[in-house]
């Protein structure tokens, strides 16, 4: 008896944790489900794992905005990323019926649509529609940095996200700002103390961790799913522009600060400079742009850029960073075609490569090229006269867009490391003497050419 | 859960035997049974284990997520929510008021309100007016009613308050010497005893509601000409109000909500917070067919004057063609009641940190300004610059729709202005006739962004330099002899009185009498020839058709221009070379229009009406026009009067013309 009394205990016991099992799968599917906000019923839907839950709410919230005349359009990544695979196709049936939801029934927690803000009037009255509709709406406003500059004004906060939630699924609508330069920028999501953290999963919302900068994209309006949108007509590059979209802003404070210190230079020498600095600086982001060749603002530019805000007017010159892999043999001829002439060339695509070019009255444009290593970057310096190699050590950096004299330019991220690296921590002090092959904190010697390669790798014009 | 099931392969009625078989099986092998047990004790160890995990692991995840969206998502600038004003339940508020000779102040339930002991400065009747159910300051102001026309300010501004307002009077130095009978009436209505008897140097102060109860008046008479009266301290209590019975029963609607918030804060506006039938705040003018400024900025350029600022956004929204998106008001500082203005309208406002003083001040702001302008607006090309102390005309927009596309395609221009610096009463005549002229007037002007960007922006006047924006503008080194397209009769008007280049004799003198379009849709008849070219066309084709006047007769006199309707008519003034403006500034002065610097001309030429007739006057031999002159006439020569005869001789004239 007892033998079996035993095993009928560890029957038992099997048997209880083998309900613990199911339990704890049930449990983590349950939570699962919760995460990704598919616990709706299902019931609708025409296939297996689909959710129609989210076509519905796409569907309202389309109908909402065109009933006032609200043109939004979809930037969700994950959508245009499917559409992008059939884009031919519907491109070419703009209004066909669809046998299938293949887009917009995926369950996902949200979906993202975007709204130029000069496209629509504040109007209350699409809130109290939305409401009617059953919508819960979170709207997310912050300072308008169009405002920031060297002058302190402060005006009306504006909206820069704007959430509708219905049943479980959420429509994130990010507000598009034009700005100069002649690109569109869109803010950081932030919220408020008082604000409800749950709302929607903010972690997992694709626009809002940082601001971003895009170009104004064209748009085709097409019917996916049976619903008429509008996205950009060109899908897979406007997914391209959202992986590298993070924007910095100016720190127009600290540039207030260092000109209270360091009074800025209003000589008639100095708006001159500036002035053909800016528009040199325009022809050469065009011509690059035009190559399709990607470029930051390196060295003085950048350091000016960051410390003040404007070209530094002791600069006399401009410059310019590309990355090695991006080099094209194209860049000679088309800076010599838009007007500026190669001053001189030093290294080769392997090794050091250096262009300048000649721009207006003594205004240089100087391109650097850099070498990405393992843990760290450089780029390299050529003394004319004794062929002496140098380099320049820089921590590795991304790339990140900002505004500059009316201009939509790269620069690195990390900025601070950058201009450290280059100038030291003596950065924010102006110095009008600088000799790039000893004043720069990220030099070294970097040997000497050999006499036969000089022809090639130190050009003068 | 497969493995669970019963062995597929074997049939279902052997399924039991199977089982015993099995079961005996294990019974008879120890050490298989021992291996089983051993097993399930470790598949239950397993399951436990596995159980916490996953509880943890879950628990961990959801603390996290929290956590980190707390962390990406939350506003750097942590913002402590600044308490509003305790909500005051008390219905009693204890009000002190002093009078003397060199100073008052007004203190409310211990904050004090009002403190005024400058010298030379706060003269007069102060007044504050308080919301009966909050208690908050909604309106201050001082009526200097020793100086004449003072008190009719101060009846038309206690008129507008609205009934049920609790009013506070104090006097500081003197404010009785022209306090005519009629203020003094109104304040007798208010209910005070004192105000029909004060006299010269009395401190007065007194504490009513408009329309009801007084809450207190203190009064001391001076004794003799030469002293003032006692210093006079009135400390008494005035009951609130509840909210409702404060507030007009509007509908509520989005606007009355707006016109809600703005009555409850601020005091003198009138009929806009009136509780029967107000004067409303949207006005809907008519759209503009083909309207080429829809999309351009309006920048209007404000200081701490909400008054001025409240009747030039009325005329600037009733304009035909207005875009109130586009409609950006700058305000030099960080006043409230401007604001409140603004967002009375309901259009955006932003407000600047000043920087420096004076002329340079306005200069900074007007530079802040335009850059926001432009940053706000990247896509406009030109921007409309407007002051707040300007009416605007309502066909602003209209007559900018007709001529903008000139400032894009001609580089000889430098601004379109509404201002025609010379176009007074008796001088402006025809509201579609446009001029080019070397001077920039300013006051309601188009900017172009080019312009602004490339040449304006770089060089601004720094700080330190105390210059006037509009003078450094007109300097040669920045108009580079480029001209203003202007209009003959004004499509703006300029009301202020008060303000930093301004006063109450100033604007009589040079404003007042400025004429201004009150004609809808006027139809612009000279667009295409106010082209450089075409320009000189047209002007030689003028002077060529023009009557030559009578150069015997005294140009000052009425009697030089015929009385002819609809003729043109030229004279020669004397004109040495291009700088040379003795005559011309003798001629503006008779003719009663601006005088103070050179304004309106072009190419040594002026143009404006007398009479109804278009009046030329041309520099001899400066303008290059100087060839129409006949070979007979002799320009003319007016001399600057020597400092005290000229004096004399020229409002002898003046008089003449004016009468």
């Amino acid at each position: 008896m007892q033998k079996i009394n035993r095993n009928v205990v560890l029957a038992l016991l099997s048997l209880t944790s083998l309900v613990f099992l199911l339990f704890q799968l049930c449990y983590y599917k349950f939570y699962l489900s919760q995460k990704n906000g598919a616990a709706f019923s299902k019931g609708r839907g025409s296939q297996s794992g689909q959710d129609s839950t989210r076509w519905h709410v796409v569907r309202k919230f389309l109908g909402l905005i065109s009933s006032h005349n609200i043109p939004v359009y979809l930037i969700d990544p994950l959508i245009l990323g499917l559409v992008d695979k059939d884009i031919e196709q519907i491109r070419s049936s703009p209004d066909g019926p669809s046998p299938e939801c293949k887009y917009f029934c995926a369950p996902r927690d949200f979906t993202t649509f975007a709204l130029l803000d000069k496209t629509w009037k504040h109007e209350v009255g699409l809130f109290r529609t939305a409401e009617k509709m059953g919508f819960q709406w979170l709207k997310i406003i912050n300072k308008d940095p169009r405002l920031d500059g060297m002058d302190d004004l402060s005006g009306m906060e504006i909206p820069l996200h704007y959430i509708f939630k219905l049943a479980s699924h959420a429509i994130h609508l990010v507000v598009f700002y034009e700005r100069s330069g002649n690109f569109l920028w869109h803010g950081p999501l932030r919220l408020r103390q008082h604000m409800d953290r749950k709302f929607v999963p903010f972690r997992k919302l694709h626009f809002g961790r940082y601001p971003g900068a895009y170009e104004k994209p064209e748009l085709l309006l097409v019917s996916i799913d049976d619903l008429k949108v509008q996205i950009p007509k060109n899908p897979s590059s406007f997914l391209e522009e959202v992986s590298h979209s993070r924007f910095l802003e100016c720190r127009y404070r600290e540039a207030r600060a260092f000109f209270q210190l360091y009074p800025d230079d209003a000589s008639l020498d100095a708006v001159e400079f500036r002035k053909k600095a800016k528009s040199l600086l325009h022809l050469a982001a065009l011509t690059l742009n035009n190559l399709g060749v990607k470029f930051w603002l390196s060295s003085g530019t950048c350091l000016g850029w960051y410390r003040q805000c404007n070209v530094i007017p002791h600069s006399k010159d401009v410059d310019l960073g590309i990355f090695i892999r991006d080099y094209k043999a194209d860049i000679i001829p088309a800076f010599q075609k838009a007007g500026l002439p190669l001053k001189h060339k030093f290294g080769k695509v392997e090794d050091s490569l250096e262009l300048s070019f000649q721009g207006e009255d003594d205004v240089k444009l100087d391109i650097f090229f850099f070498y990405e290593e393992d843990d760290h970057i450089w780029n390299g310096g050529t003394q004319a006269k004794s062929g002496k190699k140098f380099k320049y050590l820089f921590p590795k950096f991304t790339l990140c867009w900002t505004e500059f004299v009316e201009l939509k330019v790269h620069v690195p991220c990390e900025t601070l490391q950058y201009v450290e690296a280059n100038y030291g921590p003596e950065w924010k002090v102006p110095v009008k003497t600088w000799d790039w092959k000893s004043s720069p904190s990220n030099v070294q010697d970097n040997g000497v050419w050999p006499v036969d390669e000089w022809d090639e790798v130190i050009q003068i014009y | 859960m497969d493995e669970w099931k019963p062995n597929p392969a074997v049939k279902p009625h052997k399924k039991r035997s199977w089982y015993l078989a099995w079961k005996y099986k294990l019974m008879n092998q120890r050490a298989l049974r021992k291996l089983c047990q051993t097993g399930a004790v470790l598949f239950l160890l397993v399951t436990v284990i596995v159980n916490i995990k996953l509880i943890l692991d879950t628990r961990r995840a959801a603390y996290e997520e929290e956590e980190e969206s707390a962390q990406d998502y939350d506003d750097e600038m942590l913002n402590v929510e600044v308490p509003r004003h305790p909500v005051n339940n008390k219905k009693v508020l204890d009000v002190e008021v002093y009078s003397s000779r060199s100073k008052v102040y007004v203190a409310v339930d211990g904050t004090t309100v009002l403190e005024d002991e400058a010298r030379e400065q706060g003269r007069g009747i102060h007044v504050i007016v308080l919301n009966q159910a909050t208690g908050h300051v909604m309106a201050k102001r001082v009526f200097d009613t020793y100086s004449p026309h003072e008190d009719e300010a101060m009846v038309l501004f206690l008129n507008m308050v609205a009934r049920g307002r609790i009013l506070i009077f104090t006097i500081k130095d003197e404010g009785s010497f022209h306090l005519k009978e009629t203020a003094k009436n109104v304040l007798k209505s208010l209910g005070s005893q004192v105000a029909p008897f004060l006299s010269w140097r009395d401190m007065w102060t007194f504490v009513g509601k408009k329309g009801g109860e007084v809450y207190g008046e203190k009064h001391a008479k001076s004794p003799a000409l030469s002293t003032w009266g006692d210093p006079v301290l009135l400390k008494t209590e005035v009951h609130l109000t509840s909210v409702e019975d404060a507030e007009c029963h509007w509908p509520d609607t989005e606007l009355n909500r707006r016109r809600k918030r703005f009555c409850s804060k601020v005091e003198g506006y009138g009929s806009v917070c009136s509780c029967k039938d107000p004067t409303p705040i949207e006005f809907n003018p008519d759209p503009l067919k083909d309207n080429r400024v829809f999309d351009v900025p309006v920048a209007v350029i404000a200081g701490n004057r909400p008054n001025y600022l409240y009747r030039m956004l009325r005329s600037l929204l009733s304009a035909q063609g207005v875009n109130p998106q586009m409609i950006m008001v700058f305000i030099d500082g960080y006043y409230e009641e401007p604001m409140d203005v603004v967002e009375l309208f309901g259009l955006s406002g932003i407000q600047h940190t000043p920087i420096s003083i004076k002329n340079a001040r306005v200069s900074q702001h007007y530079k802040a300004s335009l850059t926001a302008t432009f940053n706000l607006f990247p896509d406009a090309k030109f921007a409309v610059v407007l002051e707040e102390d300007l009416d605007i005309s309502v066909d602003f927009f209209s007559f900018l729709s007709q001529s903008i596309h000139l400032l894009e395609e001609d580089e000889s221009l430098y601004c379109i202005s509404a201002w025609n610096d010379q176009g007074y009463e008796h001088t402006a005549e025809d509201p579609s006739l446009l001029y080019r002229v070397e001077t920039m007037p300013g006051l309601g002007w188009v900017l172009r962004k080019s312009l602004y960007k490339d040449e304006l922006e770089p060089k601004w006047p720094t700080p330190e330099k105390l210059w006037d924006w509009d003078m450094w503008m007109r300097m040669p080194e920045q108009r580079k002899g480029r001209e203003c397209i202007i209009p003959d009769i004004s499509r703006s008007y300029h009301f202020g009185i008060v303000g930093l280049n301004m006063n109450g004799y100033f604007h009589e003198a040079y404003f007042k009498k400025h004429k201004f379009n009150t004609v809808p849709n006027v139809q612009l008849k000279n667009v295409e020839s106010l082209r450089k070219d075409n320009y000189e066309t047209e002007i030689h084709r003028l002077l060529g058709e023009a009557e030559v006047l009578d150069h015997s007769k005294n140009p000052c006199e009425d009697s030089f221009v015929p009385d002819t309707e609809g003729r043109v008519y030229v004279m020669f003034i004397r004109m040495e070379q291009e700088a040379d403006f003795t005559t011309w500034t003798q001629l503006a002065k008779c003719l009663h229009i601006w005088d103070l610097d050179v304004r309106g001309n072009h190419k040594g030429l002026w143009r404006l009406f007398r009479k109804k007739n278009h009046f030329l006057v041309v520099g001899v031999p400066a303008s290059p026009y100087s060839s129409k002159k006949p070979s007979s006439v002799t320009p003319i020569y007016m001399e600057p009067p020597a400092k005290e005869e000229g004096a004399v001789a020229v409002p002898a004239v003046a008089a003449a013309e004016q009468t």
